[in-house]
């Protein structure tokens, strides 16, 4: 509160402040404006043939998705934390590699090693004899492909969850249920898991978000979702006030979990009665206990991580054409010309939002960080269609303009929806969250005296920015900028619809050969995505390795949103 | 559930024999370590920081594996250096140092979370009991971070002893309580456990807290004795207090 004294300095902050938070609440009330307005019978037409079916497949996916994914979640941060069998140690970093391979290119590698083609069915039918037709073969191109692939790549987020909440859980109280006569079983069902409740709830509904916000994999699947319908009627059935209101419907369901998830995080934190034990008592599991678990965490690795990224090494290395080898490298330019320049962009852009909310105390700050947070819940396809509608709007104004003002010369045209402007916009508007998430935890835990020594030092708030927070966030600045640059690498729908037409990235290269069946060639290009995807992961293991105790110290002060 | 009562009252309520520990076999936790306790009888383990006396409570208690030696409970074998009975099976009452209330569960339902041998109906009017007779009245609802140090310090005995263990163990029992509070808690405490009627080992670094809790005192060395230089440093109960000593004799 001592900041507050000089309100004066702060206005042109929350007023930078505020216009960044635009990048989000503008197309999101673009879309939902759009939905009284009338799409020439288009909406009637979804409502009489396909909405049911988008409607029922997202609600399946977003269930059954969250569910297996918050067993195997679940289920692998307990046996990771609280026992110890032979390979636990690899199994416990290796559970962030899915985090790496985005659904879609599962489902491109999968399908490649499943089809009847594939590998594994033309072992089968050389080893037992059978015929094709003769046998059945689970598809991966299906609703249950497409539900397994998602849980298999979504599942590390529970995971990352759990295993925080139960690293803080006090030895000696999971040591008590035991002693008051339950076995581990019950001391996991009676006391572990309700105390790592709230945590494990916010992190389901976070694979609910991006189950319903996925693209690549439905689409792939032919699994017909909101988010796969609004690209279809916008591209197919070239009804942009079609796919708006689709997406305000999509939209709503998000402001729901939103809501929903607020309230899980917000629930009462229980009041730590007890310190966590130095040494660690985990429980050695011992022949098939120990080779049980070993395969329990050992699977979703395997179906999750290596065999798609196995196979598309195979298919990179065996289908390698050195003419590929030039647009490969262009794309990959202007993937990581975007991604850069994006990240630099994001991380700016939540510095000032981070640092307002710090420097003025108040309620408005921090709904503009709200605001900017949910961005990261909005599906890619929705943010698409709210940019084009509001940038294509100012840039018919634009021509208007020119128009009156000069009438002989040639018109500006599509000034923002014809360049990367409006991909880039994209970007920020759906991952300026990530970074900011980043930043606010790694503010929080800088002493608020340092500010107040500053400001007693005569700095103000631009030079303070400068001279104390910058340096001391180096770290959180990095990994914002990194979670950053790696979404914008792995992101497709958004890219697919707000891209130029000469600008192709590696996301964008690898679908367009997936759907043309030609999933060899495009092993180079989503290989490239794996491995830039597999840094994140490092990054997160790092943060999971922290000591424990400065976790436990930054609690109480839990960013909020 | 329990045959505290209906075993041959002879037959010690622990009896320890020869009991060694270590996390790494050149330098033990506890080497050689013999100990007794009669029915109801209330001993405590004094001993400085460090020395193994929270170690001796885990093995009693199931949380670790002896590395050698036998542990009986109620004349049953329940650790040696092959089997190990878990903790769960155990029925022994645990005080923890940082007492580990469930911080998650109200005081009644911390209480009656271990009763699964007191048939349904009658577990909360018994816990309310046990928590009246310690100086909880009215206190079944609230959660245990609103209570004091002391008030949780009770609700962790309430809860050890709800489920009428066999044996009662308590690790530094009054050393997080304020001094104000720690007189009234230890009386409350000791009082309750005196009228359960049930063994007690606690093991404490304070004299003052071992002389006015005890029927007996075991001293269990400082780390040295296990290196037994010099054989004084080994266990000497105090003779005025206690009754034969069964401390544990150092072996090398």
């Amino acid at each position: 509160m001592t900041l507050g004294r000089s309100r004066a300095g702060h206005t042109r902050w929350i007023i930078a402040s505020a216009t960044v938070s635009l990048l989000v609440i503008v197309p999101v009330a673009v879309v939902l404006a759009n939905l009284a307005r009338d799409s020439g019978g288009v909406w009637e037409h979804l409502a009489e043939t396909r909405l049911a079916e988008y409607v029922g497949n997202t609600i399946f996916l977003g269930i059954a998705v969250t569910t297996i994914a918050t067993i195997i979640g679940v289920a692998t941060a307990w046996l990771l934390t609280a026992c110890r069998f032979p390979g636990c140690g690899v199994l416990t970093w290796a559970q962030l590699l899915p985090l790496a391979v985005p659904g879609y290119i599962a489902a491109y590698a999968m399908t490649d090693l499943l089809q009847f083609a594939g590998p594994v069915q033309t072992a089968l039918r050389s080893w037992t004899g059978w015929a094709g037709g003769e046998y059945w073969f689970p598809a991966v191109r299906s609703l249950p492909g497409a539900t397994v692939i998602l849980a298999m790549s979504l599942y590390p987020y529970v995971f990352f969850a759990a295993r925080a909440s139960f690293l803080t859980l006090p030895t000696s109280v999971l040591e008590a249920g035991r002693t008051l006569g339950r076995g581990s079983l019950g001391t996991f069902l009676s006391v572990a898991m309700p105390l790592a409740g709230p945590a494990i709830a916010a992190s389901s509904l976070l694979v609910v978000m991006e189950t319903v916000a996925d693209f690549g994999t439905a689409d792939y699947c032919a699994v017909d979702t909101l988010a796969t319908g609004i690209y279809r009627t916008w591209l197919g059935l070239d009804s942009i006030v079609g796919a708006a209101q689709l997406s305000s419907l999509l939209l709503m369901g998000v402001l729901v979990l939103i809501v929903a998830e607020s309230v899980a995080r917000g629930r009462r934190r229980f009041h730590q009665t007890a310190a966590r034990d130095a040494k660690s008592h985990r429980r050695h599991l011992r022949g098939f206990a120990g080779i049980g678990a070993l395969a329990a965490c050992a699977l979703p690795v395997l179906l999750g991580f290596a065999l798609p990224a196995g196979r598309l090494l195979w298919l990179a290395v065996s289908s390698w054409d050195p003419a590929d080898a030039e647009r490969l490298l262009g794309h990959g330019r202007n993937t990581v010309a975007l991604a850069g320049i994006s990240s630099v962009l994001a991380v700016s852009l939540a510095v000032i939002v981070v640092f307002t909310k710090r420097l003025h105390v108040g309620r408005l700050p921090r709904a503009i960080a709200v605001a900017c947070r949910m961005g990261y819940a909005i599906p890619g396809p929705v943010i698409a269609i709210g940019l084009l509608l509001a940038l294509g709007w100012i840039d018919h104004r634009i021509n208007d303009a020119s128009r009156w003002l000069r009438p002989d010369s040639a018109l500006p045209g599509l000034l923002l929806t014809g360049s990367v402007t409006a991909l880039l916009i994209g970007y920020q508007t759906r991952f300026l969250a990530v970074a900011l998430a980043v930043i606010d935890t790694g503010m929080l835990r800088i002493n608020r005296k340092l500010d107040d020594a500053a400001r007693g030092l005569g700095a103000r708030p631009g030079n303070m920015l400068a001279r104390i927070h910058a340096p001391l966030l180096r770290a959180s600045l990095f990994a914002a900028g990194l979670l950053v640059f790696v979404d914008v690498v792995k992101e497709l729908p958004a890219t697919l619809m707000l891209r130029p037409f000469n600008v192709d990235t590696l996301a964008v290269h690898v679908y367009q050969l997936a759907s043309d069946e030609r999933l060899d060639s495009a092993a180079p290009a989503a290989l490239a995505i794996v491995v830039v995807g597999v840094l994140p992961a490092i990054v997160l293991h790092r943060l999971l390795a922290r000591p424990v105790h400065g976790q436990a110290r930054s609690r109480p002060e839990q960013p909020d949103a | 559930m329990h045959e505290a009562s209906s075993a041959d009252p002879a037959t010690p309520a622990l009896e320890i024999r020869r009991l060694s520990f270590g996390y790494a076999k050149a330098s033990p936790v506890l080497s050689g370590f013999d100990l007794s306790l009669e029915r109801g009888e209330v001993v405590a383990v004094l001993g400085d920081s460090g020395c193994g006396k929270t170690t001796l409570l885990r093995l009693v208690g199931g949380l670790e594996r002896p590395g050698d030696g036998t542990i009986c409970i109620d004349g049953r074998l329940v650790a040696d250096a092959r089997v190990c009975m878990p903790a769960e099976r155990r029925s022994i009452g645990y005080v923890f140092q940082d007492l580990a209330l469930f911080p998650h569960l109200s005081v009644i339902r911390n209480v009656t979370f271990g009763m699964r041998g007191t048939p349904r109906r009658s577990r909360r009017t018994e816990a309310e009991h046990l928590l009246a007779s310690l100086g909880l009245e009215g206190m079944s609802e609230r959660m245990p971070g609103t209570l004091s140090g002391g008030q949780q310090q009770r609700v962790a005995v309430a809860r050890a002893l709800a489920s009428r263990p066999r044996l009662i163990l308590l690790d530094e029992p009054f050393s997080a309580i304020d001094t104000r509070q720690r007189e009234r808690t230890r009386e409350l405490v000791i009082g309750r456990l005196r009228i359960a009627g049930v063994a007690t080992l606690l093991v404490t670094h304070n004299q003052d807290e071992a002389d006015t809790l005890a029927d007996r005192i075991v001293r269990i060395g400082d780390r040295d004795t296990s290196h037994a230089t010099s054989p004084q440093h080994s266990s000497i109960a105090d003779p005025a207090r206690a009754g034969p000593v069964t401390g544990n004799e150092p072996r090398m």
